[in-house]
This record gives structure tokens, sequence and C-alpha cells, in this order.
């Protein structure tokens, strides 16, 4: 009880200084600019994902996460709690996940410099879970276009003692069109080589693409992105669609 | 029908990338009328600002889409969100007409 007090009046006591902490062009790949310093902003993500291979299933995740500009390049973002709700044959229900810290540092602005560049690094933590993550953000403005891409190195281990691990490369590209400074559209593409046992005897290769949507207004943003895989892998998601919802504080 | 279509991509991102949104601050700004006192020092980091911080949210408008007389209601109405203190709101408007009238 003393807690939830005390954390009402830390809230309380910064307020009047938090403002916004920056809009999303784009579902699943980041950009490059942090957030201003100083800024307060709460996200919360849904992502509903359909998997028909070998069976059919349905999951809704949740993230709700807390984004806070500390310098005019460095940005940390901390992961209150990630869940989803499962539905399949074998088991459905509500499964709490993990919990994340993330950290962006800016090097180069995507409007001044020939490139914007971003260094990213996630450490996430759950029961029987851990996951090292880290991304290179680049991105060029031309005008109204945004050309975003990233690349992606992460780790995982998992169940009792840790003792399964799984590694992953991805590369994300994305394209969004301002049509309005409130409204934008564009398209991302995400290509992920998994491996098993940090090995690649399997060969597993995924592809996704889809159409992204950003409306932006005042304090809040919303952006959705629908993709389909564009391959034939088994117990990945056939369908998934993102929506973030972020509000300044 | 291919190579029409690259050729039209090529012409829009070739036009979008000769369009400078952040032209390098110059004496000769500094110097332009701008019926309030600034130096370099204060277009250049208005500058800085206008591409870091504004980019936050949304692409950047070429700064002759609105008018010298309409730019700092606007600054003003995003300077919240985009946690400007009012010297950088300052910084901002005054690169922005800076820039306006260097190029009149």
């Amino acid at each position: 009880m003393k807690a939830v007090l005390y954390t009402g009046i830390f809230v309380a006591a910064i307020l009047p200084g938090l403002s916004f902490g920056g809009a999303r062009h784009f579902g699943f790949i980041y950009e490059a600019p942090t957030s201003a310093p100083g800024s307060f902003e709460l996200e919360n993500w849904v992502t509903w994902s359909r998997t028909t291979n070998p069976q059919h299933s349905d999951q809704v995740a949740f993230r709700h996460e807390i984004e806070i500009g500390i310098t005019d390049r460095l940005q940390a973002s901390i992961y209150l709690a990630d869940w989803f709700y499962k539905n399949d044959p074998a088991k459905s229900g509500f499964t709490y996940s993990d919990s994340a810290l993330e950290l962006i540092y800016n090097l180069t602005n995507p409007v001044i410099d020939p490139i914007g560049l971003s260094l990213y690094q996630e450490y996430r933590g759950g029961n029987r879970f851990f996951e090292w993550e880290s991304k290179l953000i680049a991105q060029k403005n031309l005008g109204p276009l945004i050309l975003a891409y990233n690349a992606t190195v992460e780790a995982v281990w998992e169940a009792k003692g840790l003792t399964d691990h799984e590694g992953e490369f991805q590369q994300a590209v994305g394209a969004s069109y301002e049509i309005s400074p409130r409204f934008s559209v564009g398209i991302e593409l995400l290509h992920e080589f998994v491996f098993p046992k940090w090995q690649d005897e399997e060969k597993i290769r995924n592809v996704f693409i889809g159409p992204n949507v950003a409306v932006r207004h005042g304090n809040w943003f919303v952006t959705v992105t629908a993709l389909a895989q564009a391959t034939d892998t088994s117990e990945e998601a056939d369908f998934q669609v993102r929506t973030i919802f972020g509000v300044g504080l | 029908m291919k190579t029409s279509i690259l050729f039209v991509l090529a012409c829009v991102l070739a036009s979008c990338q000769l369009t400078n949104y952040v032209p390098p601050v110059t004496s000769q700004m500094a110097t332009a009328r701008t019926g309030q006192s600034v130096n370099l020092a204060m277009l250049h980091e208005g500058r800085t600002l206008f591409a870091h911080r504004c980019i936050e949210c949304h692409t950047l408008p070429v700064v002759w889409r609105y008018s010298s007389k309409d730019w700092p209601d606007i600054v003003d109405s995003m300077s919240q969100r985009a946690s400007l203190k009012p010297a950088e709101r300052e910084a901002i408007i005054a690169y922005i007409i800076a820039v306006r009238l260097a190029e009149h």
C-alpha cells in the first residue's frame, strides 16, 4: 500500500514537467530518433497472430512500456509486462512472459547526416527465460518519406537452468510516406534467420510483409501494421497484426 | 513497365533529396532583418533542435510551406510535446525565420 502511495506521489510530482516521447511510423521497425530529454510516454502494444501449420492457434500478446527520454541522444524503456492469451487445442489461457529494459543511443541524424544511425540494446527476463537483443537502426528521411532498416541479433536462454538456447538474426526494412503531419502509410518487410541451439542445420528462414498505417494527434499516436508470412514455415504465424497506442504522460 | 516504375520512383526520391529541409546556417542569415536579435550560435542551435526534436513525431516540412507570421504559433503548439524550453523554442523560430528571409 505504501509503495502505491509513494508511486502516486512521485508521478504527481513529476507530471507537470512531462511531455510526449514521439510517435512511431512503424509497428515492427524501430526508428533512429530518440525521445526528447525529460519526455515520458506510455505505450501499449497488442499483437494478434494466427498460426495454422501444423495446427490452428491464435495468440494475442500485450506489452506495456514506459519510454523515457534521458538525454538528447539516450532513451530508456521499461517493459513493465509482456503477457499473452493463447488459444489452441492443447492449452488456452493467459501467461505472463517477461519484463525488460531497453536502451537506445542515437549516433547520427536522419535529416542532417547522410544516414541516421542508432544503437539498441535490450535485456529481457521472465520465468526460466532470458533474452539479449542488439540492434542497429538506420534511417533516412527524404522529405515526407521515411526509409528505415533494422539489423537485429538476439540470443535466448530458457527452460529450467536456462539450458535451452536459440539465436536469431533479423533484417527489417520499411518505408513510410507522410500524407499529412498526422497521417502516414507504408510497408514493412521482415526477414528472419532462426538458429535453434545456435546452429543453422534446419535452415529456418521466415519472411513477413505487409502494410502499416500511423495516426498521431496531440499527445497520442496509433500505429497498426499487418504482416503476412511469405514463406511456408510451420509453427510460425501466418498472419499477425500489431497495434501500438502511445500517449504522453 | 518495370523500368517506368523504377524511373518514376527514382525521380520522386531525387526530388525529395534535392530539397534541403534544414539549410545550413550562413552569416547572411544572422544579418537578415528578423525583428529580433539573433546570433549564429542561436541559429545553429535552432537548426539542430529543428532537425532532432521535430522528427520525433513527423517529417520536416519545407520552411516556406507556412508564413513567417504562422511559424511561431506552429512551433508553440508543439513545444510542450517536444519538451522544448522557452529558449529552445525561440532558437527554432529564429532559425526558420532566418532561413525564410535569407531565401527571399
